[in-house]
């Protein structure tokens, strides 16, 4: 019974997703199926329509086994050994520099704004 | 060969996983280490990529649904989203924007082929969003889904080292910054801080997938122009 009702909600997110594709292919935007997706889901949880019963338990399965599906797609490198022996230097400088500022920035700002709405609201 | 390939995935998944959960070491990444585990076996036994390729839409299609899903810890936790939204909308869209700006601007610098400065732009988002984002633009998903572990366990073991160092000691602030510069692993990184930390990377791990995938197409635009 408890498959069944994992399997029901799975069939929802999948449809959710599929129209998720659909809007994004129909309407031209230039943002992936899944991004779509995931707002449509939100606002229909947002709305009442779909209710956390309706998909919490599959949800919470896959993204717990979310790792898994990474793994097939990253066998996709055995066609790119050549990319990290030819500029493996500049993509590890890209890598590093650009993920300490990513860090700084949104800590920075965020903790700057923290403080700010705090000294207003208290 | 989709049933072998499927079971290939699954046994290396588990592999991986149980080594990962003995040893407990940020550089025994399962991503990683599960794809080394299918590529070797797959060389070893001289099968081609093309044959493991149907095996493998069958389960990245699964990712699909997967990721759409992630929309229920978003709704979840919905109020602590409000409480915080300036802090998050800031610091999630300055640091998406960083992200893909340095990236790209450091990539054009080193002159990076086209395809790889595509796959290197969604560094800091987690693999389900960077694929898509990559693939759309015209990189490469495996590539990107590397680059982005890579960018997971760097800011994952440094991250909360910088952060410190810089003066940013607000939970929520942390929070934000390892969810936004590190996805799936810095949020991991955050909940070793705490239950605030951890979920508001949690918000910032998605919400940097949905800001990175909306303005990707304007910085592709900007970096090449020409």
């Amino acid at each position: 019974m408890k498959q069944l009702k994992i399997l029901g909600q799975l069939l929802l997110l999948a449809l959710i997703y599929l129209l998720g594709n659909q809007v994004a292919r129909l309407a031209h935007l230039p943002v992936p199926g899944n991004v779509v997706g995931i707002i449509l889901l939100y606002l229909l949880l947002n709305l009442g329509v779909v209710r956390l019963e309706h998909v919490q338990e599959a949800a919470d399965f896959l993204l717990r086994h979310l790792v898994f599906f990474f793994i097939p797609v990253a066998v996709d490198l055995m066609n790119w050994g050549g990319v990290f022996y030819r500029y493996g230097l500049a993509l590890a400088l890209a890598i590093v520099l650009s993920t300490a500022l990513t860090f700084l920035g949104a800590g920075a700002i965020a903790q700057w704004l923290e403080k700010d709405g705090a000294s207003c609201t208290d | 060969m989709i049933l072998f390939s499927v079971l290939l995935t699954v046994g290396a998944y588990l592999l991986s996983k149980a080594l990962y959960l003995r040893y407990r070491h940020p550089l025994l990444n399962i991503v990683l280490l599960g794809a080394g585990l299918v590529i070797a076996t797959l060389l070893a036994l001289r099968i081609p990529y093309q044959s493991y390729v149907p095996g493998q839409r069958i389960m990245t299609w699964l990712l699909g649904p997967a990721t759409v899903g992630l929309a229920v810890p978003l709704y979840r936790q919905r109020s602590l989203l409000r409480r915080h939204r300036r802090e998050i909308f800031a610091g999630v869209g300055l640091g998406a924007l960083a992200s893909m700006l340095t990236a790209g601007l450091i990539a054009l610098a080193a002159g990076l082929p086209k395809d790889v400065l595509l796959s290197l732009l969604p560094k800091s988002v987690t693999i389900p969003f960077a694929v898509e984002i990559a693939r759309i633009h015209g990189g490469s998903p495996g590539l990107a889904s590397a680059i982005v572990v890579a960018t997971g366990t760097l800011g994952s073991v440094f991250g909360g080292t910088l952060l410190t160092w810089a003066g940013i000691k607000a939970p929520v602030a942390r929070g934000l910054a390892l969810g936004t510069g590190a996805h799936g692993q810095g949020t991991a990184m955050a909940f070793m801080e705490g239950e605030r930390q951890g979920s508001m990377a949690g918000l910032a791990m998605t919400l940097a997938g949905i800001t990175t995938a909306t303005f990707a197409p304007l910085m592709v635009r900007l970096l090449l122009r020409h």
